[in-house]
Order: C-alpha cells, then structure tokens, then sequence
C-alpha cells in the first residue's frame, strides 16, 4: 500500500515539473517574440549619421600616447603636416608653410584661422604647449623629433632640433604629435583637437562618439555625428556589417569579401600599404654570407602564389622594400625566380643536389626559419617556402616565436625569418633604411653592416633637399636590392568594405592615418 | 566564525604574497620587455643604444629580487604604479575594465544555472528517458563546440538573420544577452552532467528514504533533501573553475567587443606591461579567493553532515 502511495506521489511530482517547464518555455517565446517586435539595428532619427568599426580597440584617448592612433583617425585631432595620399608627399595641414634649410633651425608658419573644439584660437603658443607635452609623455616622441627647443610667436614656431634632422617635418606626421589644446583636464576620455569632429563619450575598449565641430577651419562635416566602434574579431566585424549595424567596417575578415560583396550593397575596396612582408635574412649565419645563396632564397619565394593563395589576391608583389608608386622607389630590373633559378644561384655556391639533398662537402643546406602569429599571414608564408625548399633539397625547419624583435636581436640561431615592417609610413624612407640597415639600428636583425650602405644613410640624414633625399633612399633600397640582404614578399592591401546605398565619399588611404574627415557623408 | 575569518586572513595574506612572487617571477622571465613597444620600434627609428639606455632608466636590468621589492615596496602603499603602455595608473585601468567583465561573468553563471539546473534535475529525476538522451548530447556538443564557434553562430542567428540583438558593445542589458548566452552554455554541459550524477547519488541515500516514510511531499523532498545535498560537489567544481571561466570571457569579450578586462590583460601581455600584468593577477587572486572562501562557508549551510560533525569537535 505504502509502495502504491509513494509511486503515486511521484507520478503527481513529475506531473507538476512539467507543467512547471510548459510554463517557462512559454514565457521564453513571449520574451523572444517581445525582442523581436522591438528591433535593434534600426535608427528612426533622421539626422546624418555613420557607425563606423575599426579593427583595434583603446582604453585611452590620449593623442600622445596611443598607438592606435584613434583620435586622428576618428577626426577628433590633426597634425601640423599630413601625407598627401595621391602623391605621398608632406603636405601642409595646421602647418601652412615650413623652412628649415639647415635641417636644424626650422621656421613653422600656422594657419591663422584654426580654433580648438573648445572655441579656443589654435596660435603658436598652444601648439608649442602641446609639443612639448609630447615631448614629456612619450619617450618614444622624444626620439622621433630630437627636439631640443621650440619658441612661440604669434602664428609662428621656431623650433631647434639637437642634431641636424632632415626629415623633421615628416615625423610631424605621425599621429602622436597631434595639435590639442592641454589646459584641457581629462585628455586621456576627452582631448580637445582642432579636427572636424568633437568626442562627445567615450567608452573605453568599445567606442567613441562623435560629433560634428561647427567651426571647423576646413569647412565644418556634412555629417551630424559618427560611432566609432571597436572590434577585434574580423568575423564578427564582417557580421557587423551584413546585420546592417555599422556603415562601414575596417578589415573585414579576407575570407568574406566575396559573399559580402553578393549581398549586393556593399562596396569592397582595398589598396596597398606601406608595409612590406619580408624575408629577413641573417647575415652572421655562415651559409648566409654568399651572396649566391641569398639569391637562391629570393628565388625560391614564389611571390604571386602566396599573393594569390594566402592573401586571395588582396596584396602586391614586392620587389623592393618600398611601395612602387613612392617618389623613391626604384625601378628594379626583372630577376629570374622559381626553384630552377635557385638550384642555378645554389650551384655557383658550390652546392650540389645529391640523392635529393642540397649539399656542399658532405654538408646538406638547412635553414631555421623563424616566424610569428602576431600577423596570420606570415607563418603560411614560411609554410610555402618550406614546402618549395624541399622540392630542391633543401630542409627548413620553422620556429614559431612570440616576440620577434626581442627574439632575433638575442638570439643569433636563425637563418631566416618572416618579418612584416612599415617601410615609409611618414612618406619618407629615413625611419626604415636606419632602424634595419643602419648598424645601429634596433630592427637591424640582418646584421648589415656594409660601410657603402651606412654612408648612404649618414648622408641621407644629413640631406635637406627632397630630391636629394629621394635620390639617395632609390640608391640605398637598390643597394639592399642588388646584394639581397633582405627579400621582399608582399604588400599586403588595406581592406575596407562599406554600405554603398547609404556611404559617400568614403577614401581607403594608403597610410592608413586619415578615416573619418569632413568630406565623409551619407547617400 | 571570527576565528574562521581571521585564519582565512591570515592565509590571504601568504597566498597574496606568494602568488605576486611567483607571477612577478614568471612574467619577468619570460622572453621580451616592454621597452620596443614603448619605443614603437614597429613605427619610429631607434638605435640599440636607445634600447639600452630605456631598459637601464626603467630598471629591467637590476635583479629580479630588488625589482619584485621595488613593486612591493609600492603595493603596501597601495600604489599599483602606471601601465608602461599608456601611462595610466594600473587601478583605474582595471577598475574601468572589471565591472564588463564581472557583469558578463554573471550573466553566464546565470544563463549556466537557467540551463544546468531544470537539464540536471530532469536528467536525474527521468533516468534514462528521451530527455536525459537529449541533455547528454547536448552536453557532448556543449563541450564540444568552441565558445567563439558558438559566438558566431548566435551573432548570425539573432544578429544578422532575426535581427533581434546587438552583436557587439556594451550599450546596457540587451547587448549582454548574446555573450552571456554563449559563455552560460559553453559552462553549462559540465555542471548538466555533474548535477545529474550528484542528484541520482541523493535519490539513492538512506535520508530519502526515510523522508518518503515520513510522509513528505515530493517536491519537498526533491528541494529540501535531494537537491540541497547534491549542490556541494557542483559548488566545489564552480568554486575551482571561476579562474578558469574569468580567463574564458577573454575569446568572449573579443568576440562581441565587451570591454572588459580579458581583453586589456591579453594585451598587456603581449606588451610585456609588466605594472598591469601584476594587477589583473592580484585582483583575480582576491576574487578567487573570495569567491573560495564562500564556497567553504556554504558548505556548512548546505550539508547538515558537516555542521555536526563541526558541533561534535567544539
């Protein structure tokens, strides 16, 4: 009897769970169905506005100090002198004129008309004022500009840097010498530039919103506002954009494009950077230091492949180390490449290809290939290499390391090494011929140091006259050229795909500093 | 109790001292320094002496002993020092970062218990049914399944093809639901699995029995005797696996571009920010040990067993 009771109580007991969870999963459909009617994606208000998302995020906002570069980028601040994108050549911005023919004394004239978001005039004094606070936040800008003083007068900066520095004025490129006003209090969530959109919130790691600045010199924006969204997942930045919540979206996920672009509505474009894929080649390395087997290497890259494989078509071929359509990038003569070629380079070496290995005295050519995941494309690169090596005998071991700089400045075991470097991204090639070939530069993992090439770049930072300069940096990349101390892969394309029914005017800049301006609008 | 508390300050104070030791250690030794990327090598032109000169000036070249004394030396002031990336004090840092992370993590633990418990409780009380099959392979496929994996899949779902939610940000409740409903149900499939298990190990006691001769009602005996004897083991797994699911909001707070905290330490890391670095272990270390330290408090609400056997030695 007692057995009969307790299995009916139980029966009842699982007979209220059920009803329990009927009820539940009915309100979980009303709750849906409620989202639903509610709609998340849709901007009712009539007011020009574009959502815009960038591939990095940043926690602080401070012009000086973030390397993101966010506030130039989101139209908040502005430099003294900019790239002209068509060109590639400095070009005035805050800055109307500048002189400097000594290369140490240098004479900047300011635009008179520039007022800061706050209302302030933009004169020389608070641009001296904002220098200088560079100069203090960022040990990094105190190297770059080699400044040692700046005087105000008027609308018109004097400034003295310590040692004679031509390319001062194109390292006023650079987006952490932004012009804000700093009697400003909270510059790290809120700086005051001169740009064409004033930061109205900011939350950090997630985005920023802007504002049109009515007074802006350059004619104030056709827009009202602009989120500026963060998203560090290119999957995720390509969804963004196909649910219709942003406008516009920096770097969407490679393998997308073509769907995205099948939707219809959407625009891709993309363009070649200043940056350059590389074959980083240790030069203290015993079989390194023949030339012969260099050229073999740089044979050995089948450039278009992994243009066409690994980055689908969405990068340039490298020869040189600069983007060809810069003022000095040298025309280079066409080389024989592909795995005959390199056998060929080998053989003058003295190496032969015996039972289906590369050797020379009994010795089989091998190389340790470095390479690191910070950039995706770069340890398929060393993949492909590996796999066109071994067709002629040659044994490539690949090392994946976390922190290349660190890595291959202490450590002198490698052969070669994937290495991805911005070569002119001020327009100018000074920065990149000495932090790599210059002895005593930090990046100069290949170990050059071949006295003609220094002297190139001594006189190359000794020389004012662009031309001269032009002139020079064409010698120094042909120099690297002809005795391959490096071999150049690619250059990988920024991509940008937008709303084409509702985006206009929107420019993909090569230097990558320029995104939202005044002459972004809406359809 | 006071004496409960005290000792578990006093052990506080060692595993403090301990952990920042070891991490201090640890993130020192590991290869690289903050130095290039303070310099923005990747950018600016810079001369190995440059290198050198920072590396001496910021102290990376003093023993590890005098500079874990150096930052301890700080830590008692409360002073956490600055991040070497941005120059902003380490605290305000985290605390900025910490309330995203700490919502989103309870938003899962929700979402984990909306799924775990009636899926566990209904796994148990109909063994072997079409329903326990169901939450089985659910949970195989929970454990499965990536998080990101399954992050995607909700952002196309509900995003991009309902257009019910937002796929991205931290623009209040309705843009928690998605990275919540990801995390919850990635956590989920152990506890499924664990509080089944633990469940039919009640159903199964002595105590029940004697409940169901007392005359109890079931659904009495399910919550107050089954249920609640059950939750300790699953407690105890939470209690060790918060670490874990803290370090998993980081692939979340990516995906869904959640500012949290996750995603600042991951940076720091690759930075080698050593200041924030030590920070974000600290503050976890609390939590953690927090979190622990009601874990062990709950259990002498939670088992009559242990409150007794604690009666008995006093």
């Amino acid at each position: 009897m007692n057995l009969i009771n307790s299995s009916l109580r139980i029966n009842s007991f699982h007979k209220y769970i059920r009803i329990q969870f009927s009820i539940l999963f009915a309100c979980v459909f009303l709750l849906s169905g409620c989202m639903g009617s509610e709609g998340t994606a849709g901007d009712n208000s009539k007011e020009k506005h574009i959502s815009f998302l960038y591939n990095f995020s940043t926690n602080s906002l401070d012009p000086h100090v973030d390397s993101s570069y966010i506030p130039l980028r989101a139209g908040i601040t502005e430099t003294l002198v900019r790239l002209d994108e068509e060109n590639l050549t400095i070009a005035p911005w805050l800055a109307e004129s500048w002189e400097g023919e000594d290369g140490k004394h240098w004479t900047i004239k300011l635009r008179e008309d520039v007022t800061f978001q706050n209302g302030k005039k933009m004169d020389a004094l608070a641009v001296k004022a904002s220098l200088e606070r560079a100069l203090q936040e960022s040990v990094a800008i105190q190297n770059a500009l080699k400044i040692d003083k700046i005087e105000a007068d008027g609308y018109t900066l004097h400034i003295s840097t310590k040692e004679p520095f031509p390319e001062f004025v194109s390292e006023l490129v650079n987006p952490n010498v932004s012009i804000i006003d700093v009697t400003e209090e909270d510059i790290v969530n809120k700086p005051v530039g001169t740009g064409p959109f004033i930061l109205k919130s900011f939350t950090p790691g997630s985005k920023l919103e802007l504002e049109r600045y009515d007074n802006y010199w350059d004619g104030a924006s056709k827009l009202d506002s602009v989120t500026f969204a963060f998203n560090e997942d290119a999957n995720a930045r390509s969804l963004a954009l196909t649910s219709g919540q942003v406008d516009i979206v920096y770097r969407p996920e490679v393998e997308s494009l073509e769907s995205l672009q099948a939707q219809g509505g959407i625009e891709v474009e993309s363009t070649a950077t200043f940056r350059v894929h590389q074959m980083t080649m240790n030069m203290e390395r015993e079989s390194m230091q023949d030339i012969n087997v260099r050229r073999a290497v740089d044979a050995l890259i089948n450039r278009q492949e992994i243009v066409d494989t690994i980055l689908l078509g969405y990068a340039e071929p490298a020869v040189g180390p600069f983007l060809p359509s810069l003022p000095f990038a040298p025309s280079y003569e066409k080389r024989e490449t592909g795995s005959d070629q390199a056998v060929k380079y080998l053989e003058e070496a003295g190496y032969t290809l015996k039972n289906g290995i590369m050797q020379k005295d009994g010795e089989p050519l091998t190389f340790t290939l470095l390479t690191y995941s910070a950039r995706a494309d770069l340890p398929l690169i060393a993949q492909v290499f590996q796999s066109d090596a071994k067709q002629i005998g040659i044994e490539v071991d690949i090392r994946q390391i976390d922190t290349p700089e660190e890595y291959m400045a202490s450590n002198r075991d490698w052969d070669l090494a994937t290495y991805s470097n911005l070569t002119a991204p001020r327009g100018d090639a000074g920065y990149y011929l000495n932090a790599t070939y210059h002895p005593t530069g930090a990046l100069n993992f290949s170990g050059a140091h071949e006295p003609e090439l220094t002297e190139i770049i001594d006189k190359l930072n000794q020389t004012v006259d662009q031309d001269e300069r032009a002139a020079l940096s064409e010698q120094a990349a042909d120099f690297v050229y002809d005795h391959v101390i490096n071999s150049f892969v690619l250059h990988p394309s920024t991509i940008v795909a937008y709303n084409d029914n509702k985006v206009k005017n929107w420019v993909t800049t090569r230097s990558e500093y320029y995104m939202i301006t005044n002459e972004l609008d809406v359809k | 109790m006071i004496r409960i508390l005290s000792r578990k300050f006093l052990e506080v104070l060692f595993f403090m001292l301990f952990i920042t030791f070891v991490s201090f250690l640890f993130v020192r030794l590991a290869p690289g320094d903050p130095v290039l990327t303070i310099l923005n090598v990747d950018e600016l032109s810079v001369s190995q002496e440059q290198v050198e000169a920072l590396k001496e000036e910021m102290g990376f070249n003093k023993p590890l002993l005098i500079q874990y004394g150096h930052w301890l030396l700080n830590f008692i002031q409360l002073d956490f020092g600055e991040s070497y990336v941005t120059g902003q004090p380490v605290m305000d840092m985290i605390l900025m970062g910490l309330p995203a992370t700490i919502e989103l993590a309870a938003g899962s633990l929700i979402v984990m218990l909306a799924v775990s418990i009636p899926l566990g409780s209904l796994s148990a009380l109909y063994r072997n049914s079409w329903i326990d099959q169901v939450s089985r392979i659910l949970s195989i496929l929970g454990a499965a399944i990536p998080s990101f994996w399954l992050g995607l899949i909700f952002i196309d779902l509900f995003g991009v093809r309902f257009n019910w939610l937002p796929t991205m940000g931290r623009d209040g409740f309705v843009s928690l639901i998605l990275p919540s409903l990801t995390l919850g149900l990635a956590i989920s499939s152990v506890y499924v699995r664990l509080l089944r298990s633990s469940l039919l190990d009640s159903l199964s006691q002595e105590f029940i029995r004697a409940a169901r001769a007392r005359g109890l009602s079931e659904p009495r005996i399910f919550l107050s005797h089954a249920f609640r004897h059950s939750l300790p083991p699953v407690i105890t797994v939470f209690g060790v696996s918060l670490g874990s699911l803290i370090g998993g909001v980081v692939v979340i707070e990516v995906l869904f571009a959640y500012p949290g905290i996750g995603k600042l330490v991951v940076d720091s890391i690759r930075q080698r920010d050593y200041p924030l670095i030590q920070g974000y272990i600290l503050i976890m270390a609390i939590i953690v040990f927090i979190v622990n330290t009601c874990v062990d408090l709950s259990y002498r609400y939670l088992d009559p067993e242990m409150k007794l056997k604690e009666r008995g030695t006093n």
